[in-house]
């Protein structure tokens, strides 16, 4: 059986995951940081549903009516030139 | 200083812009993809009553709308970062730094994954983009697939796929993990596939659907329901199979689809394997609402929304000063519903109470007379967010 990524950006599979809350016994927040599950490129589009589910799962902390794992701006994939205003190289 | 942007160029984003045209309102629409339309563009059903549902159409006649208006209209521009100014708001993009008075966020729903083993192979795609490469595009998305997900959404989009002569294996249900959860429970996805039913040209399946509104039939159903699936638009539709992985060493080669039990356990023994080039995943809709996040709006978890919902009034005002929500980030409906929100938003932003309350009540009639409802306590979820906006005045 293959194993089913979670974060195809980051390349963070299921087993990570779980494997990462199982040694750490530790907040969605911080399986999130060591593992970069939704940190990758897209910035979490395709995954974020996936790994709320998983990480509610596992942790048990329910995101209730805040939006789970705090949304950061940039929320789209953007050259850090556009970030830095800095877009014509001057 | 703009008075307006407006973020997304789909239905809700462009009525809009229409209503505050009418006023005269400096208004700007921005949207990421290269054309405007949105999620209408891929649009192509029959509705009950026979007549055609033709996005592209539809999205021309409020195009038309809105050049007679000289509407401005920014595509391949990206929002992502929105920060809130004692006098309105500054909208970062991927072009320019915008300033504006007031703004309004038509972002409208993204696309829910469900992970199962094999699905970043080339070939696998989600069913809206299989939707939009079809129907927007134009380019064929392979010989032969399969869809991983039945609800009313993938039903509605197979169909399309189907009229544009793409051969589908048929549609199953994903493997059951922690986030298919009910995508992969056959006794959940009936209850979907019951409010779809009566969308089949089969009399037997509406025959059916009529009885299967009870859940102890429903249950019944599911138990036994046929081997060789229920047959809409001569495609089987199972749901007591489960596809359990996706394989292929470059891209798909075939899917590996197993019995499943009516909780959604796979029976083993059972595997089968199915030569396909391309697999749809179809895991429902959430509304997308980062940048209503990135500002601080509060938000409610409303299941029959969809998800978090920004939390806004009747008029598509939340407890932001100056901001606006309309269309599919406020729930997930039809485009006809968020067209209308779109009027109701804009005619609140140019504050225009006359028009604002007819808009207001054509929402209602549309959600009254909507064939495809998404989720069928929409309408109590609407109240619950209405009554979360009164604990913010």
């Amino acid at each position: 059986m293959k194993e089913t990524i979670i974060c195809r950006c980051e390349e963070v599979s299921l087993e990570d995951i779980v494997n990462t809350a199982n040694t750490h016994n530790c907040s969605a927040r911080e399986i999130k940081l060591r593992t970069r599950a939704g940190m990758g490129y897209c910035g979490g589009r395709t995954c974020r549903p996936a790994v709320n589910a998983v990480l509610e799962d596992l942790t048990g902390e329910k995101a209730g009516h805040n939006v789970p794992l705090k949304v950061q701006p940039p929320v789209r994939p953007v050259t850090l030139s556009v970030l830095g205003g800095n877009r014509n190289g001057h | 200083m703009l008075d307006v942007v407006i973020i997304g160029a789909g239905p809700a984003g462009l009525s809009a812009a229409i209503a505050c045209r009418e006023s005269d309102l400096d208004v700007l629409v921005i949207d990421e993809f290269p054309k405007p339309g949105g999620r209408l563009l891929g649009q192509l059903h029959q509705e009950p009553t026979g007549e055609w549902w033709n996005g592209i159409k539809e999205t021309e006649i409020l195009l038309n709308r809105a050049n007679t208006l000289n509407t401005k209209i920014e595509c391949g521009v990206s929002c992502h970062h929105i920060e809130k100014t004692e006098t309105g708001y500054l909208v970062h993009t991927s072009q320019e730094l915008y300033k504006t008075k007031k703004l309004l966020i038509a972002t409208g729903a993204a696309e829910t994954a469900a992970p199962i083993p094999g699905w970043t192979l080339p070939g696998v795609m989600s069913i809206g983009a299989a939707q939009v490469m079809t129907n927007v595009h134009r380019v064929k998305v392979g010989n032969k697939g399969i869809v991983a997900g039945v609800n009313v959404l993938s039903a509605a989009i197979a169909r399309e796929l189907q009229i544009a002569g793409i051969d589908l294996h048929s549609m199953a249900l994903p493997v059951k993990n922690t986030v298919t959860k009910d995508h992969a429970h056959p006794e959940k996805v009936m209850e979907g596939l019951v409010r779809i039913a009566h969308l089949a040209p089969s009399p037997f399946l509406r025959f059916g659907s009529k009885f299967a509104q009870s859940s102890k039939v429903r249950d019944l159903a599911t138990k036994f329901y046929p081997k060789g699936g229920f047959k809409m638009w001569g495609m089987p539709i199972h749901v007591r199979k489960a596809i359990t992985q996706i394989n292929g060493t470059d891209k798909v080669e075939s899917v590996t689809m197993c019995d499943v039990t009516p909780e959604g356990d796979v029976i083993p023994g059972t595997e089968e394997i199915i030569n396909v080039d391309f697999v749809c995943i179809a895991g429902g809709l959430y509304p997308l609402s980062e940048l209503a996040s990135v500002i601080g709006c509060p938000f409610r978890y409303l299941e029959e929304l969809g998800g978090h919902v920004p939390v806004h009034n009747e008029q598509m005002e939340t407890p932001v000063e100056g901001l606006y929500v309309a269309g599919n980030i406020t729930g997930i409906e039809s485009a006809k519903v968020a067209r209308a929100q779109g009027a109701v938003a804009g005619y609140a932003i140019a504050n225009e109470p006359e028009r604002l309350k007819q808009a207001m009540q054509a929402v209602k009639k549309i959600r009254e007379a909507a064939s495809i409802q998404f989720h069928p306590q929409i309408k109590a979820g609407r109240a619950k967010i209405h009554r979360a906006y009164q604990e913010y005045v």
